[in-house]
Order: structure tokens, then C-alpha cells, then sequence
């Protein structure tokens, strides 16, 4: 068995945010606190503009930083290979959030400790998908063994890079792109008001 | 509780609390079996979602946004901890789960708002007869008790009908369906002055469909498994990915993944266009109808039957009326002809290309090709939303849509489309394959919406929705007698008004109507209003009396109406009342002990009965055309629900529908191509017009519109330039000079809302800010960078929100998200919420348009203090 990771059909993505507010539903998050984001990006200039969203959560990478950096072992390699976070070992030092290029782990301020996208691993022990993944109206989200993954979109030209992410050969995460043409643009602009 | 609601805005509100408060409907509930409450997160609850320990309860989702949807809440120990959506069998795009949308998925977090209202409350400086009325809106308010709120509000129906009589009280609303209970009451207290108007359908609403032979609503266009057949798909003013949440956009992805090619014809380049990989044609604002003639013009002077043939002559001859001199409906001028409009024969004008082009904006280049795109030998789907309907005199643009739908001959065909698709009409038409059952109730007007037992309206009088507020300031207003909402009909005249009160029951007139800045004037004259609502709107705040409403999650129950044709939602309670909340009947019913009537002649028996009746009467379509009882009904589900029924045999048992949530049929069963029946013998299934066909020249609907008395329109579909349109922002058209109000402006119905529902709901707030949007040329030319603040200014009111600086517009026109709750500056009267109805006065016109995107706007850069995001500003907690 491969890596288990997320699958992201970024042509179909309408943007919806629908996995963001089932995720924050599912961890009781509070504003400001997104353990999956949806970010919304342009590129070209009027008429010929593009549009996309990035769908975003902790890539489970396989050279995970927050592994790494983390002083006390609370971010760790689950034995499915997913990287899991220990509340209990957490200082809150945020070393993780510094070093994760995805800007995944989350500090929560109420708590003093820092979390992130488990990849609903309860759920998945319980047979069920991550809540994203079953959320998502559009059907854009898959999660599971990596290999598997690509050869069942084998013939989409998937990635693991685009512009907006940084480099895959830093942490080799374990997430598989189909993506909008104009996400490899290199000229984009991120949406902040949407 | 209450101190602890008090005390926190949103933005404090802890998690701890956030489940304190989900867990309010069993108050003084010891929170045991929650695990530490300090658990961060709720991953704690992954063991009871799957493994039976926490009890999913499909909760209501009940929203005007283009779908039902299946949504489900976990309930362990009686918190509500999560939602999940339709996993009752497995999904594919042939039999789909019927998946929720981010409204649907963010109840939780408007449910158990800080904000939901907890109990009856008073506008301090109210007195019977109003007391201080420039208060309202702005005063402090007062916890009560439901007596002493009911006693005040029945005193004060009691003084408008002795004083005034029935007709002094306003109830702003279409018939609408929340409200039925508490309509009801009032109806059967006298009556009450409503409104008409053509709401979201704009000049899509019903007088085109009763004239012209056009397909209305669920029937407009072919079933999802056809659209797969379509080579080219144009799509006129169209956001499904927003405006059809659910499946609806998911069906639009089939039919991109089979190959078609998508054209976007709209000033924005949306995220529909984008996800299917459409041509982006922009046009302006409210000129579809040029286009559309344009379009006309190059198919007529280019077409030849043998070298070219573009246009489908049988087409037109067989199934049309009106298209040039020789097919004229009887007694017709032959003169007025839509071909020799079009060449502009007797006008002088030919709306040819470069025509439209200065009036639209899009290049005759590509008008051209649209032209050709959309030739009678392709699979072509037209559609449009209803947006560009919604423009001052655009009662021409269905007709013109329809006229070159004929003209190609795009109707009754597998693969071929022409009809406005929009919100739950979407791409997936046909018969419902099911009929909600009635709740056995008496109702007012049962003829017209389906009640059982159906009693007379006392009064018809119903004041066009535009107009509303000119009726209560100026004494008089243009009214209709009639029994419909949403279609005028008969003389549209002038009659006098004394509004003494205006009653509101679940919607939000002040912030969803036109005129909001007068509508504030005219709540602030009237001696009395009052709200029924769950949540603050503006509409709530500008009242004397806030009666709070349980939400769908509260209540029995109901099986959804008006969503997608082959799934079947049933709801169940999913927490007790919270707070002092009360459901619809239960109000209506203390009312009426009020004001001395007898509630059983309304309301004999329980909402739980009503739901029980409903579910038992409620069938579903066979294949073979049949229609037979849902639901399988035992003596012991009888008994356990303690109402009075007889057991019956159905496609479900009662407990497994309920369990479930959903009954879904199989739609590869039931296919639907629209206008199939006339198509194959138009003689035996004509259309419902005076001469049977499709009437590109139709008397009967200039008729209908004419006879309201607002505008006159043609026959045919001539184009009229609307008030407050791309030709009204220049003070001078032939040099192109612009005016004061130099940008055209629409609001978007708009992914984080549906309407002004969940305006307040911070998950949403945080994921969909509800900027205004402005290309970046305009922008530059502004001196506006995306993010800043904005003062947005029409003839009628300013607003205040932070921009979003795009490539995806077109210059010269800026775009709005509809349904902000209004939040006037004290000092200036600017509107800091953003609410679009502050900007929008634009005149009725025609059948009675509400024209809500004939906007004129200025815009500068706001020098004032910043707008903070909404999701970050505090919640109005009233108690």
C-alpha cells in the first residue's frame, strides 16, 4: 500500500466552499481557524480572464516539516502514514505552522496548541471518508492510497504542482491535482474578498 | 443561559460555549457523555457518527435557493455536534446522492447562533399607537412575555380594523408558504392588503407563458440524461454553480465531461463559465435583447436554404406565428412583422450587429458567430436565468429568446434546448415524480395553492411589490384585485391608501424590496409593526414587536416542496423549541384566542397531525403513470405518533422514510423532452395561445401587459430601452457622455446566502465576504485597490462595501451580493451592510417588473473608517 493522500479535481471546483464549512463543522472550529481552506485565484486580464480555486488541507506529506520541526513528537507518522497531532505532547510553540510550506497546522489560541487536518482518521477507521470528501456537492474531493489514485487518473494530466504551491520536491506531499489550465499560469492573483 | 448569550458576541464565543448553547434545547442538561468539553475540536465525535452511539436526524433545509437537499445532524446527548449529507446509498451520476450545499452544511452554526431570537421583545419607546416611531430601528429593546407581546399585538390588529378597517393592514408578501399559518389567521380576521409582483422571474414570469406558448418553470427545457445530447450549450445571465446548489451544477459537469461546448453570454465571467470551460461573451448589463435581435439579423441575411441554411423554415411555418408577413396570426398588420422589424424595414433601423454592438458591447465579429454557433442543424441548448428579466421594460426579452429558438428551431428535439433554466428548473425538467401531500388543513385561497379545504380571500387588493412603501408614505398606489402573487392581471389603478400597520411574518420585505430607504420611512410611519422571525434582520429590527419563530430544525417536520423532481426530503425534528421560540400554528393559534376568534376553525389538530396527513397523502409517480401512497403506514406508527389515521401500504415504511431522510427515484425511468408532444402533432397538443402556436407575434400578451396599464407593449418583441440602463448612464448618447450615475450595477444571487438568509451566519460570513465586485479598468479609473472600502451611491440611497477588484467583469459594470442586512450609520444614513435595496428605486414598469438589476451607481473610494469583515463584527444579540 502507497501513501494515502487527497485527490483534488480543480477543473470542476466551483469554489462553493462547501468541504471548508463541513471540515469546521466537523472540528468546531471557531472564525479564523480553517483546518481545510478554499482559496480563489485569477490570472489573464479582462476578456480573456481565469478563474480557480484551491482547495486546501494538510498534504500528509511523506518529508512532512512538522514533523521535523516539531520539538515534543506531538506531530507524528500515524501507522497508515498520515501525520497525526498528540494534543497532549503539543507546547504550542508553533514551530510546525512556521515550517509547513501549506500553511496547514492551525494555532488555537483559545487552547494554546496547535491542530490540523487528521484526515478524519476516526472516520476512516469507521469505514467512512473524510467529511470534505463526502461533503463535496461537485464531487471534486477523493481521499486514499496514492498509487491507486493516480492510476485510476491516469489519463488526467495530474499533479502535485502548481504555481500558487511551493516546489513538491520540499515535502513530497501526498496529494494528486487535476488541474484548471489556467492554474499553471505563472501569473495569478490570490481573491481575498470573494 | 441567557447572561452567558449576553456577555459574548460571536467573535469571543468559545467553543466551550458554542456547545453549551447547541445543547440549550434540554436546558439545565448536564453535559455528560460529551467527553472534557475541553476537547479543542470535534474529532472527539468521529466514534459516534459512525458507530450508532449519536443519533443522525435529517433536519430541515428549507431555503428560497434553488434546491432541497439532503442535510443531517448528529445528535449525542442531546447536542447537536455535527451535520452530514446524503449517504443513504451509494453515488454516481446516473442515481446521485442528494448532496447539501455550504448553506445547507453551515445550519449549525445559524441554528445556534448567539444571535437567534430567544424571546418575545418590545422596542422600548413603543406605546399602543407606535410611541416614539423614529425610534424604530435604532431603540433598545425590551425582554417580554408571549402574553404581553400577543396582548399588544392583538390590540393593535383589534384598533386598525375598528379604526381604519382591514384594509389599513399591509402584510408585504406574495402567499407565501411559512407564512401560511399566521396569513391564514389574519384572512380569517378580516384580510389584509398584500402585494404582486414578478419577484426573481422578472419578465420571465407567468403573462409570457399564458401568451406566447412558452414552457414555464419545471417544464422549460429536456431532462438531465438529454442534455447529455447537446453539442453547444449558451448560456444567457446563468450561475448555476451558485444559483442551483445542490446537484444542480453537478448535472452541468455530465454534460461538460460529454463533450459539449459551453458560451457564456454575461457581464461576468462567473464561476459556472469558468468551471465548464466556457467562451465568455460578455454584454452589458440588461441588453440581451439587442443581442438576441442581432442574432435575428445575421441569421436572416445570411441564411439560404441551400448554400447556408442557418434558419429551420418548417420550423417557424409549422409551429410559429408572427415571423414575417405571410405567417401572421388573423388580424394582424402584416407590416408588423418580426423579420421586417428586425431588417428595420419600416422603421428605418436594421438591429443588425454593429446595432446591438453599441448597446451591448459584444463585437459583431462574435455576434456573428454566435449566430452560427446556435444554426438550425446543431444540437443546441439556449438557456437564460432570470436574471436578465429583472431589468425596467424587458417584457420583450423572453419573446426574442423564443423567436430565435424558433428561428433555429431548437424546441422538442433530444439535445436541443430554448427556455430560461435558472434556480431548481436547472437542466434536470420534466414532471415531478411526486406530489407532497396536503396537511388536511383549511386554508385561505386552497384553489390557487393547494390547500385542502379552500376559503375566499375577504380582501384582493394587492399593491405592486415596487410600490409597497409609496403606498404607505403618499396615501396611494397603483393595486391589482386579484387572488395571484405573482402575476398582475386586469387594470393595474390607483387606489387610495391608509396603512395603519404592517404585519411580517418570516420574510424580510425590508431588505428583499426595492426602496429600502423609503421602506424605512414608511415603518417608521405606520403606528404599529410587527415581526415574526427567527433571526434580526433588518426587517425584525425596525419593528415594534419581535415574535420569535422556531426554525425548520425546531419544528415537527415537513416534507420539502419545490425541490428536485426525483428525491423526496423528509425532515424531523432535530431539537425542542429553544428558548421561548415558538412554532408558526402555535402563534397563530394564541392570536386568534386574542382577538376572540375560534383557533379550530383554522387549526384542528396538532402540527403533528398536519405532518402525519401530509406524509400519508403524499404519492409518487409510477412508470406507468400512476400515482400511489408513498409512505407504508402501520397500526403501530399510528400510535406511537398518537394521531388518528388509518394504516395504508406505500413504497416505504413511515419509519424507514424518516430514518432515512430521503426517497429517491430512478429518473432514467421517467425521461422528459419539453414541447415533444406539440412537436410531433401540434394540432391535437397545441400550445395554451389564441392561435395555438408559438406567437413570435403575440396581441394577447402586449394585451395582457398593456391592460396592467404601466407600460405599452408591442406585439412583437421590440426592444425598449429600460429606465436606469446602459443608455440612461449617459447624459448625452450620442457623444458618449456619461452621466452622474455612470456604471451599470446587478446583484448577485449570491453562494454565501439564500437572499438575506443566512446574511448572518459567521461560518458563511468568513468563507463568502459579499464584496462588490468592479472590473479593474473601472477601478484603476477610480483609484480603488481590491479590499478597499467603497461608497457605492445611486439617486435613492449609499451603501458601504469592500471591493473586489476583478478581470471577470466588464468595465462599466459592477456587480453586488444580494441579501446584506442592512446597518445604517446613525450620522450619515450611509448603509455600512452592504444591502443592495438601499441603492435600488428603480421605477415598475411593464407586467409589473421589480427591477432589481437596473441600477445607475457612482463610486468612490471610502475616506471614511475601513469596513471590518462581517464575520468579524458583533453579532446583534437583543437578549
Amino acid at each position: 500500500m502507497g501513501r494515502l493522500g487527497f485527490y483534488f479535481n480543480q477543473d470542476n471546483c466551483i469554489g462553493c466552499r462547501t468541504c471548508q464549512i463541513a471540515c469546521k463543522d466537523r472540528n468546531n472550529l471557531m472564525p479564523g481557524e480553517l483546518f481545510r481552506k478554499v482559496q480563489t485565484f485569477e490570472t489573464g486580464a479582462y476578456p480573456a480572464s481565469g478563474l480557480y480555486h484551491y482547495s486546501g488541507a494538510c498534504n500528509h506529506c511523506a518529508d512532512a516539516k512538522c514533523v521535523k520541526g516539531c520539538p515534543t513528537g506531538a506531530m507524528y507518522y500515524a501507522a497508515d502514514g498520515t501525520v497525526q497531532h498528540d494534543d497532549d505532547k503539543c507546547i504550542g510553540c508553533q514551530y510546525c505552522s512556521w515550517n509547513c510550506p501549506y500553511g496547514a497546522p492551525q494555532f488555537l489560541e483559545e487552547y494554546g496548541i496547535v491542530k490540523k487536518c487528521d484526515s478524519c482518521k476516526e472516520l476512516r477507521d469507521g469505514g467512512d471518508n473524510p467529511v470534505c470528501v463526502d461533503a463535496c456537492p461537485m464531487r471534486v474531493l477523493e481521499f486514499g492510497d496514492l498509487d491507486k489514485l493516480i492510476e485510476k487518473h491516469v489519463a488526467e494530466k495530474s499533479t502535485n504542482n502548481l504555481s500558487i504551491l511551493p516546489n513538491s520536491s520540499i515535502t513530497r506531499p501526498s496529494l494528486l491535482i487535476k488541474p484548471r489550465q489556467c492554474a499553471q499560469d505563472k501569473y495569478y492573483f490570490e481573491k481575498k474578498e470573494v | 443561559m441567557a447572561s452567558l448569550v449576553k456577555k459574548v458576541t460571536e467573535k469571543k464565543l468559545s467553543r466551550r460555549n458554542f456547545l453549551k448553547i447547541t445543547a440549550a434545547s434540554t436546558a439545565g442538561l448536564a453535559l455528560t457523555g460529551c467527553g472534557s468539553l475541553l476537547v479543542p475540536t470535534g474529532e472527539k465525535y468521529d466514534t459516534s457518527a459512525v458507530n450508532g452511539q449519536g443519533k443522525w436526524i435529517t433536519a430541515g433545509c428549507n431555503y428560497d435557493c434553488g434546491n432541497r437537499c439532503l442535510n443531517k445532524v448528529l445528535m449525542v446527548d442531546g447536542v447537536a455536534v455535527r451535520q452530514k449529507t446524503d449517504d443513504t446509498h451509494p453515488d454516481s451520476p446516473e442515481y446521485p446522492q442528494q448532496r447539501g450545499c455550504v448553506r445547507g452544511r453551515a445550519q449549525r452554526n445559524q441554528v445556534f447562533g448567539a444571535d437567534k431570537l430567544k424571546y418575545p421583545m418590545k422596542r422600548k419607546h413603543y406605546t399602543t399607537g407606535g410611541g416614539q416611531k423614529e425610534l424604530r430601528g435604532i431603540d433598545e429593546w425590551e425582554r417580554i412575555s408571549w402574553d404581553e407581546a400577543l396582548t399588544i399585538v392583538a390590540t393593535e390588529l383589534k384598533n386598525a380594523k375598528s379604526k381604519y378597517g382591514n384594509r389599513s393592514i399591509l402584510f408585504p408578501y406574495f402567499y407565501p408558504d411559512p407564512a401560511k399559518a399566521i396569513a391564514n389567521a389574519l384572512h380569517h380576521f378580516g384580510g389584509y392588503v398584500g402585494s404582486w409582483g414578478t419577484g426573481s422571474f422578472g419578465s420571465w414570469a407567468l403573462p409570457v407563458m399564458f401568451t406566447t406558448g412558452y414552457e414555464w418553470w419545471t417544464s422549460s427545457v429536456n431532462d438531465r440524461f438529454d442534455f447529455l445530447n447537446s453539442e453547444t450549450v449558451v448560456m444567457f445571465g446563468l450561475n448555476p454553480a451558485w444559483s442551483s446548489p445542490g446537484n444542480g451544477f453537478y448535472y452541468y459537469l455530465q454534460v461538460k465531461e460529454a463533450g459539449a461546448k459551453f458560451i457564456h453570454i454575461d457581464p461576468f465571467y462567473n464561476d459556472s463559465a469558468a468551471a465548464l470551460g466556457a467562451e465568455w461573451m460578455p454584454i452589458r448589463v440588461g441588453t440581451d435583447t439587442t443581442l438576441l435581435l442581432a442574432i435575428a439579423y445575421v441569421l436572416i441575411t445570411e441564411d439560404d436554404p441551400v448554400t447556408n441554411p442557418l434558419i429551420d423554415w418548417d420550423f417557424l411555418k409549422k409551429y410559429t406565428v408572427g415571423f414575417d408577413s405571410t405567417m401572421m396570426p388573423e388580424g394582424a398588420d402584416p407590416k408588423n412583422n418580426f423579420k421586417d422589424y428586425v431588417l428595420g424595414t419600416y422603421d428605418g433601423q436594421p438591429k443588425d450587429p454593429k446595432w446591438a454592438f453599441e448597446i451591448c458591447g459584444l463585437e459583431p465579429g462574435k455576434i456573428r458567430q454566435l449566430a452560427y454557433e446556435i444554426r438550425k442543424d446543431k444540437k443546441v441548448s439556449m438557456l437564460s436565468g432570470y436574471a436578465n428579466g429583472r431589468i425596467s421594460d424587458s417584457d420583450a426579452l423572453p419573446q426574442a429568446f423564443m423567436a430565435v429558438g424558433s428561428m433555429t428551431g431548437h424546441y422538442g428535439k433530444p439535445g436541443h434546448n430554448c427556455g430560461a433554466s435558472p434556480h431548481r428548473i436547472n437542466i434536470n425538467c420534466g414532471p415531478f415524480l411526486y406530489t407532497v401531500g396536503s396537511d388536511e388543513k383549511p386554508m385561505y385561497g386552497a384553489a390557487l395553492f393547494g390547500g385542502a379545504k379552500g376559503l375566499s380571500f375577504p380582501i384582493n387588493t394587492k399593491i405592486n411589490a415596487t410600490d409597497l412603501w409609496d403606498a404607505v408614505l403618499d396615501g396611494k398606489a397603483n393595486a391589482v384585485e386579484n387572488p395571484h402573487g405573482i402575476i398582475g392581471s386586469g387594470p393595474n389603478i390607483m387606489q387610495n391608501f391608509d396603512i395603519h400597520m404592517i404585519f411580517n411574518f418570516m420574510g424580510n420585505a425590508l431588505e428583499t424590496s426595492i426602496k429600502a430607504n423609503k421602506g424605512i420611512e414608511a415603518f417608521r410611519k405606520v403606528d404599529f409593526v410587527v415581526s415574526c422571525a427567527s433571526y434580526p434582520s433588518g426587517t425584525a429590527m425596525y419593528s415594534d414587536i419581535i415574535l420569535p419563530v422556531t426554525t425548520f430544525w425546531e419544528n415537527v417536520g415537513f416534507i420539502s416542496e419545490l425541490g428536485t423532481r426525483d428525491a423526496i426530503i423528509a425532515c424531523s425534528r432535530v431539537v425542542d423549541p429553544l428558548y421561548e421560540a415558538k412554532p408558526c400554528q402555535w402563534i397563530a393559534i394564541e392570536l386568534m384566542k386574542k382577538l376572540g376568534m375560534d383557533p379550530n376553525e383554522l387549526f384542528p389538530f396538532s402540527d403533528e397531525q398536519g405532518y402525519f396527513n401530509s406524509l400519508k397523502n403524499t404519492k409518487v409517480l409510477e412508470p406507468n403513470g400512476e400515482y400511489v401512497p408513498l409512505v407504508t403506514i402501520t397500526a403501530e406508527d399510528i400510535a406511537q405518533w398518537g394521531v388518528k389515521g388509518l394504516p395504508q401500504q406505500g413504497k416505504i415504511g413511515l419509519q424507514e422514510l424518516l430514518e432515512k431522510g430521503v426517497y429517491q427515484l430512478d429518473l432514467k425511468k421517467y425521461r422528459y423532452i419539453a414541447y415533444e408532444a406539440f412537436i410531433k402533432d401540434p394540432v391535437a397538443n397545441p400550445r395554451m395561445t389564441t392561435s395555438k402556436k408559438i406567437e413570435i407575434h403575440s396581441a394577447t400578451y402586449a394585451a395582457l401587459v398593456s391592460e396592467l396599464g404601466i407600460t405599452k407593449k408591442d406585439p412583437l418583441p421590440v426592444y425598449v430601452p429600460g429606465a436606469e440602463g446602459y443608455e440612461a448612464s449617459f447624459s448625452d448618447w450620442k457623444s458618449k457622455v456619461k452621466g452622474e450615475y455612470p456604471y451599470q450595477m446587478f446583484s448577485i444571487h449570491y453562494m454565501g446566502r439564500a437572499h438575506t438568509n443566512f446574511a448572518n451566519n459567521t461560518w458563511l460570513q468568513e468563507a463568502w465576504e459579499a464584496p462588490v465586485y468592479m472590473s479593474s479598468a473601472d477601478a484603476q479609473k477610480e483609484s480603488i485597490k481590491d479590499g478597499d472600502t467603497v461608497l457605492i451611491q445611486t439617486k435613492y440611497g449609499k451603501i458601504l462595501r469592500r471591493a473586489n477588484v476583478t478581470e471577470r467583469l466588464m468595465p462599466g459594470v459592477m456587480a453586488i451580493a444580494h441579501g446584506s442586512w442592512m446597518d445604517l450609520d446613525k450620522q450619515t444614513g450611509i448603509d455600512k451592510g452592504g444591502n443592495e435595496n438601499i441603492l435600488c428605486g428603480t421605477p415598475v414598469s411593464g407586467q409589473g417588473l421589480s427591477a432589481y438589476n437596473s441600477m445607475l451607481v457612482k463610486v468612490e473610494k471610502w475616506t471614511g473608517e475601513s469596513l471590518i469583515p462581517d464575520s468579524k463584527k458583533p453579532k446583534r444579540v437583543l437578549a
